[in-house]
């Protein structure tokens, strides 16, 4: 969107959405994209497109837009709709593989290998393959467990952040997130124990 | 190591992801807004279309016509069945051979 389009007015927009304004609807996507496409990137599920998330998402939030009462802001209730829609699509994923060397590509388990025999912190142009090899590895958990490792350690939310997207309790998260930390912890020792093939 | 030390490959590798993958273009394709809109906006079928209605009409029609005929024509169809019990009787061979 350019920089010198004039601020959305969301109430006008919301109202004028109830009132079946398509404009106002596309308005309002266009406006909710960048806050939607961020947790649909962070969270995608394997073999899901990102822009089919995200219009399952959009479409929800249409569909449920008269139970919105603005007790919260409203891009916090999307962001809701957001995070669950990506939470039920982890869960329907099969079951996870298991975690080889062998189905790293060559920059990824080169990465691998040095943080884990030397302590140097990965060069900024192995950043890619950072990210797919943390991607792999979260895979390798709960979706849930993988959830709040996410929020936690990659988005670097609060517990009463992640508590306010997932409507989980925090003492559930702090449970959650230890149970993942544990199971890395035991991920990474298996992959030291072992030899990079 | 622990998880929580920040040395730990874990945490060297999440510092990596944060710091050094570039944010990727967050608007929305082209197209993608206006196609939500008219999926979101899509007035909701309350009546079956024209041609659902016709296709019931014509089943029920189809139904009733081959009721209709089993009915019409019940008793010729059991006599026509009784004969060909007997025809069967006739035409066998071994019956034929036991009733001379």
């Amino acid at each position: 969107m350019p920089d010198d389009d004039p601020p959305l007015d969301l109430v006008d927009c919301l109202a004028r959405v109830r009132r079946h304004d398509q404009a106002a609807a596309r308005e309002l996507v266009e406006h909710l994209h960048p806050l939607v496409i961020r947790i649909v990137r962070s969270h995608l599920p394997r073999r899901v497109a990102e822009e089919d998330l995200s219009q399952e998402i959009f479409l929800k939030m249409f569909t449920r837009l008269a139970q919105y009462q603005g007790a919260v802001p409203f891009s916090h209730w999307v962001s809701r709709i957001a995070v669950t829609t990506c939470i039920d699509h982890l869960r329907a994923q099969k079951r996870r593989p298991e975690f080889r060397w062998a189905d790293l590509s060559e920059t990824e388990a080169d990465v691998l290998d040095n943080i884990i025999t030397n302590e140097n912190d990965v060069p900024a142009n192995d950043a890619m393959a950072a990210h797919e090899l943390v991607h792999k590895l979260l895979n390798q958990l709960k979706p849930d467990d993988q959830m709040v490792i996410r929020m936690l350690d990659l988005q670097q939310k609060t517990i009463a952040e992640i508590s306010a997207l997932t409507g989980w309790n925090q003492s559930l998260i702090k449970v959650r997130a230890f149970r993942a930390r544990r199971k890395l912890q035991k991920l990474f020792q298996e992959l030291q124990k072992t030899e990079r093939t | 190591m622990n998880l929580n030390a920040p040395k730990h490959p874990w945490n060297r590798l999440t510092v990596a992801v944060r710091t050094g993958v570039p944010d990727r273009d967050t608007a929305a394709p082209d197209g993608f807004a206006a196609r939500i809109a008219a999926l979101a906006m899509a007035p909701e079928r309350k009546v079956a279309s024209l041609c659902e209605r016709f296709a019931f009409r014509a089943l029920g029609a189809a139904c009733a016509l081959a009721l209709l005929s089993v009915v019409a024509n019940y008793s010729s169809l059991g006599s026509a069945l009784a004969f060909a019990d007997d025809d069967l009787v006739e035409d066998d061979p071994v019956a034929v051979l036991l009733d001379t």
